[in-house]
């Protein structure tokens, strides 16, 4: 008994982290491509706060200032044919509002 | 060595004494520096009338000064302060801007009307108007003579017009305000008169601001003839001001002369 | 040594000066002009006119904000690096000027299109540097009526916002973010050094109506405590803090009173 739930635990795992990408094929990249898509979602929820963004606490600035760093990771690494456009806009959108947190940061840290 | 110095500035100061002495012959010098008292202040402007087949304009700063500050035009009207820069064409004037801002054949100044400048087209018989500007000064189409306007007012060496006194003398009265144009300002504070050090063996100059800001407001000047606001920041020579740049850009070609030395350079010799 | 230091970067604040192009004037923009840009990334090396996009009509139809920091435009004609496809994809001109975009009930034309070869009317009414093109709106006939100031486009524009005549959009479906309400910072005194002038009154609320934060901070205005910038009318002359806006697109400098308010007694 013991030794089928094992089997099943195991079985269970690589299911999980190897067997995904086997048996679900296709839409890894429904994934993917949502994924892409997913990154101005991101954005937008990120930079949805500059208007307000000296009412946000440090920890909340930090946390912004850290998340647009990565998605501008995810952005240099965007392919297809709109990638050379949008990565110029939205770099330099990004940057706006990373920027702003940035300096909403400054100043809080440098109250304290 | 110090021999040698001594009997320089001495020889030196010696030229200075017969150049200060003949003062009252000072305006017949003037006559080989300046244009005829009637062109000072003259401009000739091109940028398109001979291309449209017509006499460039002569403008006569001398009757517009009579009646209207710098600061109205050059700053309220917008016009440029160097020949040609403004680029005024015809188009502009009919539609009110530059010189068509009261030449407008409706504006009434001074109890009439005044004439309307730029047409779309016109006659021959439009012509005349026309020649009002677009002539050469003595063409005789002009309604004021320099000689008959300037005769009653004083005058400085070179037979050219003191215009401070003739308006402290009540014969001039000068608008600083035009409706339509003008907006209504606080007025700033005129800053203090100071004095600038000359570099040469020169009398310091005594700079009046109130005497500039009562006909140029603070726009005029600042920022893009001097544009700093710390004494001492900005340098310039002679050489510069004699090239139209900053004093240069009003006294080279319409206020007072900058061959009338005296008349800035006015602190004692440094002895 | 100190000599020499001190004279070579009196010789160079000198030489500053005078590449600061002083000492002259120069013409001032008429107001239908004031706030133009020419755009000529690319338009020139392709063999097309320039783009000459003058502020004045997006100014009365669209807040700050949502072209320089929703949209992103950069504040400095061609710094955008904006090239004809970029409009194709959707973005800088061509988020609005797609064909179908509706602003009221007009759509705002098409830019740039895929098919290059021959221009026709419709490039011309951007890619018009040299070129005799009629707008499509007249500036005096636009501003007719209006609220007028002195300088600059010679139009009150916050008294034009005031009276509703003119209500610029703030926000583009599917391009602006959803955002927070603006919290408004304080207004404050900035004194001026000059012994005489009056100091500025600097509103935070006017700018932050129109500008939202990001499009100062940190970007122009860099210190985070009041009085840790230090500038003077040379930099804001020569484009830069206040200079960035208010050399060419806001209310220009000439008006001192605009901003010195504060009789200093």
């Amino acid at each position: 008994m013991k030794n089928i739930a094992r089997l099943f635990f195991i079985g269970f795992l690589l299911f999980n982290f190897w067997g995904r990408g086997f048996i679900v094929g296709g839409s890894l990249n429904t994934v993917y491509a949502q994924e892409q898509g997913d990154w101005k979602q991101e954005y937008a929820e990120i930079c949805a706060k500059t208007q307000n963004a000296m009412e946000l606490s440090v920890a909340e600035l930090k946390d912004r200032i850290e998340r647009a760093d990565k998605l501008q990771e995810r952005i240099n690494k965007l392919e297809g044919p709109l990638a050379e456009t949008e990565k110029k806009v939205f770099t330099k959108r990004l940057k706006m509002c990373r920027e702003l947190y940035s300096f909403a940061l400054e100043y809080k840290e440098h109250k304290e | 060595m110090v021999h040698i110095k001594k009997i320089l500035s001495v020889f030196i100061i010696a030229l200075t004494v017969p150049v200060l002495a003949s003062a009252a012959d000072y305006s017949e010098s003037l006559q080989y520096l300046l244009p005829p008292a009637e062109y000072f202040g003259q401009v000739v402007l091109d940028n398109y009338s001979q291309k449209a087949g017509v006499s460039p304009v002569t403008f006569d700063h001398w009757l517009h000064r009579a009646k209207f500050t710098c600061r109205l035009c050059h700053i309220d009207i917008g016009f440029a302060m160097k020949e040609e820069m403004t680029e005024i064409s015809a188009a502009d004037n009919v539609n009110g801007y530059y010189c068509g801002s009261c030449h407008d054949g409706k504006r009434v100044f001074d109890g009439r009307e005044i004439f309307d400048s730029c047409a779309e087209d016109y006659t021959e018989n439009e012509g005349k108007r026309c020649a009002r500007c677009h002539s050469d000064a003595e063409s005789g189409a002009r309604k004021y003579k320099y000689k008959t306007f300037s005769e009653k007012l004083t005058k400085l060496p070179g037979n050219l017009i003191d215009w401070e006194k003739a308006e402290s003398e009540g014969k001039i009265k000068v608008t600083d305000f035009l409706e339509g144009v003008s907006y209504k300002r606080e007025p700033l504070k005129a800053q203090d008169d100071f004095s600038i050090k000359t570099k040469t063996w020169t009398a310091d100059v005594i700079f009046s601001h109130r005497k500039h800001t009562v006909w140029n407001g603070c726009e005029l000047c600042h920022p893009l003839i001097f544009p700093s606001t710390k004494k001492g920041t900005t340098q310039y020579s002679m050489k510069q001001i004699m090239k139209g740049e900053y004093c240069g850009a009003c006294h080279m070609s319409v206020a007072f002369s900058v061959w009338l030395c005296d008349k800035c350079h006015i602190t004692p010799v440094k002895q | 040594m100190k000599k020499a230091i001190f004279i070579t970067g009196l010789l160079f604040s000198i030489i500053g000066i005078a590449f600061a192009q002083t000492g002259v004037k120069k013409k001032r923009p008429l107001p239908y002009e004031f706030g133009r840009v020419v755009i000529n990334n690319y338009s020139e090396a392709s063999n097309i006119a320039p783009v000459v996009f003058d502020h004045w009509l997006h100014r009365a139809k669209f807040t700050c904000r949502l072209c320089h920091v929703d949209i992103g435009f950069a504040m400095t004609a061609g710094a955008s690096d904006i090239k004809a496809r970029d409009n194709i994809n959707g973005y800088y001109c061509g988020t609005c000027h797609n064909g179908t975009r509706m602003f009221g009930d007009t759509s705002a034309f098409s830019s740039c299109k895929e098919e290059s070869g021959s221009m026709n009317a419709t490039c011309d009414r951007c890619h018009s540097l040299g070129k005799n093109v009629t707008r499509k709106y007249d500036f005096r006939e636009f501003v007719k009526g209006w609220p007028k100031e002195r300088l600059g486009n010679g139009v009150d524009w916050e008294k034009a916002e005031e009276q509703e005549l003119i209500m610029p959009y703030d926000y583009i479906e599917g391009v602006s973010i959803k955002r927070a309400k603006l919290v408004v910072q304080d207004d404050f005194k900035i004194v001026s050094k000059v012994k005489g002038m009056p100091n500025i009154i600097f509103s935070h609320e006017k700018h932050t109506v129109w500008n939202g934060c990001e499009l100062c901070h940190p970007e122009i205005f860099v210190g985070i405590k009041k009085g840790l910038t230090q500038y003077s009318m040379v930099s804001i002359y020569e484009g830069k803090f206040c200079g960035v806006c208010h050399n060419n697109v806001a209310f220009p400098l000439l008006d001192c009173q605009r901003c010195h308010l504060q009789e200093v007694k």
